[in-house]
C-alpha cells in the first residue's frame, strides 16, 4: 500500500468494530432461506390458478363467509377491547389499591398461556353446561359454538394490546392539561372526554389495530368456541386448514395471499398511526 | 519516530468534516487539536484512533502505514468525552482490560496485572479505588480511570477527545495539570482535542488550530499567539 | 363541617367505583375465570386423576416433543436476535429499517398462514415435495417441520427485544474495547455481553414461552400423529376432541402453570430490570 493512501469509495467495507460480515451475513441468510423463500411460495402458488382462477377462489360464498367472520368480528372485538382498554389502563394508572401489580401482570395472560388452552378453556366456560353458558340459557343467549364464541375469544386475545399500548402514553401524559382544564372550570368527566381522550386517540387506535390483526390471524383459541359451521361460523384460518388438508394448496394458498396482504396494510397503517402520533408530540 | 499526518480529507454524506488536514508532530510530543465545534477536530483524533476512516491522505508513525491498521493493533489509547468506561466492571478490571484481552503468549501474569494497576492508580491519584464500579465515582475520577485504563496497554499514542468537557473549572485545572505530568512520565506522543483555548495553550507542546477541516495554524503556544497567520486564529484566541 | 381537600385531578368517588367495577369485572369474568376452569376441570376427579393423565405415554411423548421442539428453536433464534441487533446497532448500513420491519413480519402474519407456507414448500405437492419423497426426507409431518414453523412464529422475540436496547447503548464501551486491543469475540463476551444480559434473558424467556405453546403453525405442519408428531398444545386437542376432559385440561393445566411462570419471571424482570430492558416502550 502506498504512503498516499486512496481509497475508493467502492471498497469501503471497512468497519471499525468486527463482525459486521459475520452478523449481517447470518441475519440475512436466516431471514432470506427462513421466512423470505417461504413467503415467496404463498404469492407465487396462486398464481397457478390465473387472476379469473384466484378470483374464483376467493369469492365462493363460503370463503367470504369466512373472510368477514374474520374481519368483522375482529373489527368487533377491536372496538370492546378499546373501550374496556381505556378503562383499565385508567384504573391502572391514575388510581392506587392494594394489589394493583397483580392486576397489573394478569393483563399479560392472553399473551402468556398457549392458546389451545385458552381455547378449550373459554369453550367449556361458555357452553350450554359451562359456568358463564348455563347462566345464559335460560335468556336464549348462545355463546359457544356460535359467531358469539368466536367475538369473545377475539376480546379476550386482543386485551392485551390496548391495554399495554395506552398504559406508557397515559402514564406520561403528566396531569398539567387535566389540571388547566379543572381551572377552567370543567368537570372531571368533561376532561377526560375532551381533554385526555383526544390526546389519547393515536396510541387507541394503534391498540385497537393491533387487537384486530391477532383477532383475524388467530385460530388456537377460536376453532374451539367457534362452531366451525361452513358459512356460518367458520374462521378464515379455519378454512385454509381445511383446504390444506383437501390438498386444494392453490386455495388454501388463495386465502393465505388475502391475509398476508390484509396483514400488509394494517402494518403500513400501524406505521403511519405512529408516525402521525409522533408528529403530533 | 514522528507522527506525520498528510492531507487527510473525510466526508459525512456530502459534509465534509476534514479537508486536507495535515501536520507534523514530534515522538513524545503533546499536541493540542484546537478549534470551534465543527472544526473537524475529534474526526481527525478518531481518524487516528482507528474508530473511523479517512477517505484519502495518511498517516504515518513509528514507521508504519497508521490509517491501513485497525483500531485493535495500533495500540493507540483512547480517552472519550463521556468515558466510556464499562460500568459493570470494577476500576481494577477496567484498567486491567487491555492486559487481559492479549493473546496468551503475550499476556501478563494475573500478579503482574494486578502490580501493573495499583501502580496506574497511583499514578492517576486513585489509590485504594480499585474495587469501585464506575457508578460510585464522581466525573473526575471516572476521568481519571479512563486514563490509567488507556496507558495500561502501555500505547504508543495517546489521544484525548475534550476529556475534561464535563467537569467544573477547579477539577479540569487539576486535571490537566496530572495529564502532562503523566504524559512526561510517560513519554507518550499525546494529541488531544479540546475547544477551550486557554487549556490547549497551558498544556500542550504544539498546538493546531482548526477550521472547517483544515488546520489553520500549527506551531509552539507562544508562537501561535504571538504571530496569528489568519483572521479567524486572531480572532479565535481573542475570545 | 370540614370539607375535605380534593385535587382537582382526583376522579369523583362514584366514577373511581364505577371504573374500577367495570375494570376489575372485566378483566375476572375475561380472563380470570377461564385460567380458573383450567385446573378446576384437571383437578376435577383428584390429583391421582391429573398425575395418570400426564404421565401416560402419549402425554409424555408430547411433553418430550414440546421440549425438543423448544430445544432446537430457541437456541437458533437466540443466536438469530444477537447477530441481527449486533450488526443493526454497531454498524450503519442502508435499509436498517427495511430489515427491522423484516424481522418484525411473523408477529402480523397468522399462525396458520406460518406454517402454510412451509406446507407450500416442503409439502407433497410443494416446490420440494417430489425430490424430498425420492430420497425419503420428512421434513412435514415430521419433526423438521415442526421447528421450522416453530421457529418461524418465534424467531422476533429475542431480536426485537435486544434491537432497542443495544442502539440505546451505543457504541462506545466496544469502541473502547478496540482501542484496547480486544478481539470481535472477545469484545461480545466482556462488554456487550453484561450489559444486554436481562434483555437477552426477557428475549429468552418470551421466546420459550411462546415456542411451548404455539398451535396454530404447528398444527398445519404436523401429522396429528398421536404421541409421535403432537407436541403438548397437538395432544390437548385431540384430548379434547375425544371428550377426554380431564386428560386435556391436565395437559392444559401443565401448559397454563408454564404460563405463569412465565408471566412471574417476566413481571419479576420488569420490576428489577427496568432500566436494563427494552429502551423502546413496548408491552
Amino acid at each position: 500500500m502506498s504512503a498516499i493512501g486512496l481509497r475508493f469509495p467502492l471498497l469501503k467495507s471497512r468497519h471499525v468494530l468486527p463482525g459486521f460480515s459475520l452478523s449481517l451475513g447470518f441475519t440475512l441468510f436466516y431471514l432470506t432461506s427462513l421466512v423470505l423463500i417461504p413467503l415467496l411460495a404463498l404469492m407465487i402458488r396462486p398464481l397457478a390458478l390465473g387472476f379469473d382462477g384466484f378470483w374464483a377462489a376467493i369469492s365462493t360464498p363460503r370463503v367470504l363467509a369466512a373472510l368477514r367472520l374474520s374481519f368483522g368480528t375482529a373489527f368487533a372485538a377491536a372496538i370492546i377491547d378499546s373501550v374496556f382498554g381505556f378503562i383499565i389502563a385508567w384504573v391502572l394508572v391514575r388510581y392506587r389499591f392494594p394489589g394493583k401489580g397483580l392486576l397489573d401482570a394478569v393483563i399479560d395472560l392472553p399473551f402468556a398461556l398457549p392458546t389451545a388452552v385458552a381455547g378449550i378453556a373459554l369453550s367449556t366456560l361458555y357452553a350450554p353446561n359451562g359456568w358463564i353458558g348455563s347462566l345464559l340459557v335460560p335468556y336464549g343467549i348462545r355463546i359457544a359454538y356460535t359467531p358469539w364464541g368466536v367475538l369473545v375469544a377475539m376480546t379476550f386475545i386482543g386485551l392485551p394490546f390496548t391495554v399495554r399500548t395506552l398504559q406508557p402514553v397515559l402514564s406520561e401524559l403528566g396531569l398539567d392539561i387535566e389540571e388547566v382544564a379543572a381551572t377552567l372550570g370543567a368537570t372531571r368527566v368533561q376532561t377526560i372526554g375532551r381533554v385526555v381522550l383526544p390526546m389519547l386517540m393515536p396510541a387507541i387506535l394503534t391498540g385497537a389495530a393491533m387487537a384486530f390483526a391477532r383477532g383475524v390471524g388467530e385460530y388456537g383459541s377460536i376453532i374451539f368456541i367457534a362452531g366451525n359451521i361452513p358459512a356460518v361460523s367458520e374462521i378464515a384460518p379455519l378454512l385454509i386448514v381445511t383446504k390444506l388438508e383437501q390438498y386444494d394448496y392453490a386455495g388454501a394458498a388463495a386465502i393465505g395471499v388475502v391475509m398476508l396482504a390484509a396483514s400488509f396494510v394494517m402494518l403500513l397503517a400501524l406505521n403511519g398511526l405512529q408516525s402521525w402520533a409522533a408528529k403530533r408530540r | 519516530m514522528s507522527l506525520t499526518v498528510d492531507s487527510v480529507s473525510k466526508k459525512f454524506g456530502r459534509f465534509p468534516a476534514l479537508n486536507g488536514a495535515s501536520f507534523v508532530a514530534p515522538q513524545g510530543g503533546f499536541i493540542s487539536l484546537l478549534g470551534p465545534s465543527g472544526s473537524g477536530k475529534t474526526t481527525l483524533l478518531r481518524i487516528l484512533g482507528g474508530l473511523e476512516f479517512a477517505d484519502s491522505g495518511s498517516v504515518r508513525f513509528a514507521d508504519l502505514n497508521w490509517l491501513d491498521m485497525p483500531a485493535r493493533t495500533r495500540n493507540a489509547g483512547f480517552v472519550f468525552q463521556q468515558y466510556a468506561l464499562f460500568k459493570h466492571m470494577t476500576v481494577a478490571d477496567n484498567i486491567a482490560f487491555g492486559l487481559r484481552v492479549r493473546p496468551r503468549n503475550k499476556r501478563p501474569s494475573n500478579s503482574d496485572i494486578q502490580h501493573r494497576v495499583k501502580e496506574l492508580l497511583d499514578l492517576v491519584q486513585l489509590p485504594g479505588l480499585d474495587k469501585r464500579y464506575p457508578s460510585q465515582l464522581s466525573g473526575g475520577q471516572r476521568q481519571r480511570v479512563a486514563v490509567a485504563r488507556a496507558l495500561a496497554i502501555e500505547p504508543r499514542m495517546l489521544l484525548l477527545d475534550e476529556p475534561f468537557g464535563a467537569l467544573d473549572a477547579k477539577v479540569r485545572k487539576e486535571l490537566r495539570a496530572d495529564l502532562r505530568r503523566i504524559h512526561d512520565h510517560a513519554g507518550v506522543t499525546t494529541v488531544f482535542v479540546t475547544h477551550d483555548q486557554e487549556e490547549a495553550f497551558a498544556v500542550a507542546d504544539l498546538v493546531a488550530v482548526l477550521k472547517d477541516g483544515r488546520i489553520e495554524q500549527y506551531g509552539a503556544p507562544a508562537d501561535v499567539r504571538r504571530n496569528p497567520k489568519t483572521a479567524f486564529v486572531s480572532e479565535f484566541l481573542a475570545t | 363541617m370540614r370539607a375535605t381537600f380534593k385535587r382537582p385531578t382526583d376522579d369523583p368517588v362514584w366514577l373511581k367505583v364505577l371504573l374500577g367495577t367495570l375494570a376489575f369485572g372485566f378483566i375476572a369474568i375475561l380472563l380470570l375465570l377461564p385460567l380458573a376452569l383450567v385446573f378446576k376441570e384437571a383437578f376435577a376427579h383428584g390429583l391421582l386423576a391429573f398425575w395418570a393423565a400426564i404421565t401416560e405415554p402419549d402425554s409424555l411423548s408430547s411433553v418430550w416433543l414440546s421440549l425438543t421442539v423448544a430445544a432446537i428453536a430457541v437456541p437458533l433464534n437466540t443466536v438469530f436476535g444477537i447477530a441481527a441487533a449486533w450488526s443493526i446497532a454497531k454498524f450503519d448500513f442502508t435499509g436498517k429499517t427495511f430489515l427491522v420491519t423484516l424481522i418484525d413480519l411473523p408477529f402480523s402474519v397468522s399462525p396458520v398462514v406460518s406454517g402454510l407456507i412451509y406446507v407450500l414448500v416442503f409439502g407433497a405437492q410443494g416446490w420440494f415435495g417430489r425430490d424430498l419423497m425420492d430420497h425419503n426426507i420428512h421434513i412435514l409431518f415430521a419433526l423438521p417441520g415442526m421447528v421450522l414453523a416453530t421457529i418461524f412464529v418465534t424467531f422476533p422475540f429475542v431480536a426485537r427485544e435486544l434491537i432497542p436496547l443495544m442502539v440505546d447503548q451505543g457504541r462506545d464501551e466496544e469502541e473502547a474495547a478496540a482501542t484496547l486491543g480486544a478481539s470481535g469475540l472477545g469484545t461480545f463476551l466482556r462488554v456487550t455481553l453484561p450489559n444486554i444480559k436481562w434483555g437477552l434473558l426477557y428475549g429468552i424467556l418470551l421466546c420459550n414461552a411462546r415456542a411451548l405453546g404455539e398451535f396454530g403453525a404447528v398444527s398445519v405442519v404436523s401429522g396429528h400423529i398421536r404421541g409421535v408428531t403432537n407436541t403438548m398444545p397437538l395432544h390437548v386437542e385431540l384430548l379434547y376432541n375425544n371428550y377426554d376432559y380431564v386428560g386435556a385440561f391436565s395437559v392444559a393445566a401443565l401448559l397454563a402453570m408454564l404460563g405463569l411462570i412465565t408471566l412471574t419471571l417476566k413481571s419479576l424482570l420488569e420490576w428489577r430490570y427496568a432500566d436494563e430492558l427494552a429502551a423502546a416502550h413496548r408491552h
